[in-house]
């Protein structure tokens, strides 16, 4: 989904590297002798933050996990992952979590063998969205202070 | 009726506690809960909170039956859409049941969402569980879709051991 993506690489700077960052970042990198046919070193990402469960405290949510494809199948993206799941030990937090489009197979089942649970198919959790006008919409009608 | 919304302060915490119980048992899920009152002091009042609350509060004289004034809270978080850039979440929204059906809910969603725009963030995210009828068309009515149902995304977690597993090397 291409179209989607409306941020810049500014925006990423400004919002992940300033003193309050608004996600954290991995990046998996290769040596120059194993470089990408286009010339790239870093060749995969995992991006995240952290949330909060009023049930179980803290938790972070793993927004993107990314491996260029010439470099699947080599284990980058499970210890990206592994990598995650260490920061949000190290930061006391109860839960990982992440979404999955229901068509990505391959995803969902490394999840799935990794020990997910997938809570919108056991227990009917839907994602809601205000965004664009809704969200303008939304936002008038709150009470004046 | 009159009511106020306002930021929620440390000393708010041990209603949001209470609050916090009242919910799980709507939604069936009391044994679930493992957050104090002091874990909610120390994670949400913080020099880096975790999350920020907002509060429905009533005139002494409307007060709930056992003698409550703070009848209603939202609590969220910033987020990070790689997408769009910064979002929040809702991760609670919540009006004592004899209070329902006065707009408190919607004020409280409509002030998440004031603050969310004065932030910057371009989406207000949150879940609802399928069989709640009620607050999904409640959400719907008031503009937003259903990113699960339209999109197809699946809300996936690993914990305990799962993630405990998941952090070995």
């Amino acid at each position: 989904m291409p179209d989607q993506v409306k941020i810049s690489h500014e925006e990423l700077e400004s919002s992940g590297f300033c003193e309050n960052p608004l996600f954290g970042c991995l990046v998996a990198e290769v040596p120059e002798e194993h470089k990408s046919k286009e010339g790239f070193t870093v060749v995969g990402y995992g991006l995240y933050f952290y949330t909060y469960s009023t049930w179980r405290g803290r938790a972070l949510h793993l927004e993107d996990l990314y491996v260029m494809p010439e470099f699947r199948g080599r284990g980058i993206g499970k210890s990206i992952l592994s990598k995650v799941a260490e920061v949000a030990k190290k930061m006391q937090c109860a839960r990982l979590q992440l979404s999955v489009l229901n068509w990505n197979t391959p995803s969902r089942d490394f999840y799935a063998a990794k020990g997910a649970q997938d809570l919108t198919a056991a227990e009917g959790w839907h994602l809601i969205r205000f965004d664009g006008q809704s969200l303008d919409n939304l936002a008038n009608d709150a009470p004046k202070d | 009726m009159d009511y106020s919304i306002r930021a929620a302060n440390v000393e708010d915490c041990k209603d949001i506690a209470r609050m916090i119980m009242e919910l799980a048992e709507y939604e069936k899920v009391t044994e679930h809960v493992k957050v104090t009152q002091r874990d909610l002091e120390q994670d949400g009042f913080s020099k880096n909170p975790f999350f920020h609350g907002i509060i429905a509060e009533v005139p002494e004289q409307h007060k709930s039956s056992e003698g409550h004034v703070k009848i209603g809270y939202a609590l969220y978080f910033y987020a990070y859409s790689s997408w769009s850039g910064r979002a929040a979440y809702m991760e609670d929204l919540y009006v004592m049941p004899d209070f329902r059906g006065k707009g408190i809910g919607k004020a409280l969603m409509s002030k998440v969402a004031q603050l969310s725009l004065a932030a910057g963030c371009k989406q207000l995210n949150f879940t609802v569980l399928n069989w709640n009828k009620a607050s999904l068309d409640f959400y719907i009515s008031q503009g937003c879709f259903d990113v699960t149902e339209k999109m197809g995304y699946h809300c996936m977690r690993c914990e305990e051991e799962a993630l405990q597993n998941l952090a070995q090397p």
